[in-house]
């Protein structure tokens, strides 16, 4: 098990990409009310694969994480979606293991 | 001239409002009685304006444009801008003729953080000052120091910048009395797969080596083992500079690892050299 703070010490362009998504909802009521109203149209205009739109769309927090979110963000998008504290922990640490490498 | 009055430093999770429960009665008690401590010692230290560091948690910034560090000019910081935040909205006035003198003279020191006209205080100020009972009873200069998304400066880089914001507070001709409140830390993860596990042994020993006063030493300690101490462990930053602010001796208030906080929560103090 490797201890580490940050999935990526710089963050890639994907992983730009799924925080703007994610600063932009939480910030700026317009777009959160588009990604609500029709997250597929929203994530047309988003450069990323099919598969992190499918991750954003879901909200997908583990696998969120390992693609690069920042922490920040997606905690604070998982409050603003008031998803349950235990169901956001679990997200997470079933992810432990890729996150960070085996015991 | 300005006058130092005071240094002092705390844990600012939200958890601590939100999900306060979470946390025996005896707990809470204790925690929230050492917050009330520090904010009667800053009340009795009689500060005109009170300078508190702290990070953005891309609120204000985000990826097109992060500063290191950002010192607060504006005539007034409402807060908190996160909706989720149970505490009431509020308007702290500012003190931009302070601000901007920071910013000049560390810019003379070597410095080039950048300045903010239009900020809004998220939890990492609200959630000290609302705790310690003195929201709002001072000016502030908000001052935001990047720990929230790599590339961070460097722990060494942070207490250099404590030694310059010192000495231009040192340096003002106003005859204002001026305080710091330095916040976040110790060991948390937040938005991890470690969220909720602390690590007692680094807060202890960094805390230690804030009082044993080898600033080598605590520069070297804090960046060769944050990655043990979790991503919000990174806030010691805001420790290290108020260390390289206050110059003199350290001293803990409270410490206690509140797992159910997530956090190892710690309070506090610097004597003023």
């Amino acid at each position: 098990m490797t201890p580490r703070n940050w999935v990526e010490q710089m963050p890639s362009v994907s992983a730009f990409w799924i925080n703007r998504v994610l600063y932009d909802v939480q910030h700026k009521p317009r777009e959160a009310a588009s990604f609500r109203s029709d997250p597929d149209a929203y994530l047309s205009e988003i450069p990323v694969s099919d598969h992190v739109k499918q991750l954003l769309r879901v909200n997908d927090i583990g696998q969120l994480y390992l693609s690069g979110a920042n922490p920040y963000l997606l905690r604070t998008h998982c409050l603003q979606l008031q998803v349950p504290e235990p169901e956001y922990l679990a997200a997470l640490r079933a992810v432990s293991d890729q996150a960070y490498g085996h015991e | 001239m300005s006058e130092l009055v005071g240094v002092f430093a705390t844990a600012h999770t939200p958890v601590m409002i939100n999900l306060a429960d979470n946390a025996s009665e005896n707990v809470r008690n204790d925690v929230f009685a050492a917050y009330r401590d520090v904010g009667r010692r800053i009340t009795e230290s009689e500060p005109d304006v009170l300078v508190v560091i702290s990070d953005d948690h891309l609120h204000n910034f985000f990826l097109d444009n992060f500063p290191a560090f950002c010192i607060g000019v504006a005539a007034q910081y409402s807060g908190p801008i996160e909706a989720w935040l149970k505490t009431d909205q509020a308007t702290v006035i500012g003190d931009p003729e302070l601000g901007a003198h920071l910013l000049f003279e560390v810019m003379e020191r070597g410095f080039d953080p950048s300045f903010t006209m239009q900020f809004t205080l998220d939890h990492g100020y609200v959630v000290p000052l609302e705790l310690a009972g003195i929201r709002g009873h001072h000016r502030i200069v908000p001052i935001h120091v990047n720990t929230v998304q790599p590339p961070m400066p460097s722990m060494g880089r942070c207490l250099a910048f404590g030694q310059a914001l010192g000495a231009a507070i040192r340096s003002w001709s106003a005859d204002v009395r001026v305080a710091v409140l330095a916040t976040g830390g110790i060991s948390h993860d937040v938005g991890t797969p470690r969220m909720g596990m602390l690590n007692e042994e680094f807060d202890r020993e960094f805390l230690r080596r804030l009082a044993w006063g080898d600033t080598d030493s605590l520069v070297a300690y804090a960046a060769a083992n944050v990655d043990k101490a979790g991503n919000g462990a990174e806030e010691v930053r805001s420790w290290l500079i108020a260390h390289g602010i206050a110059g003199g001796s350290f001293s803990t208030l409270y410490y206690q690892g509140v797992a159910e906080w997530y956090t190892g929560i710690a309070l506090g103090e610097w004597e003023i050299q």
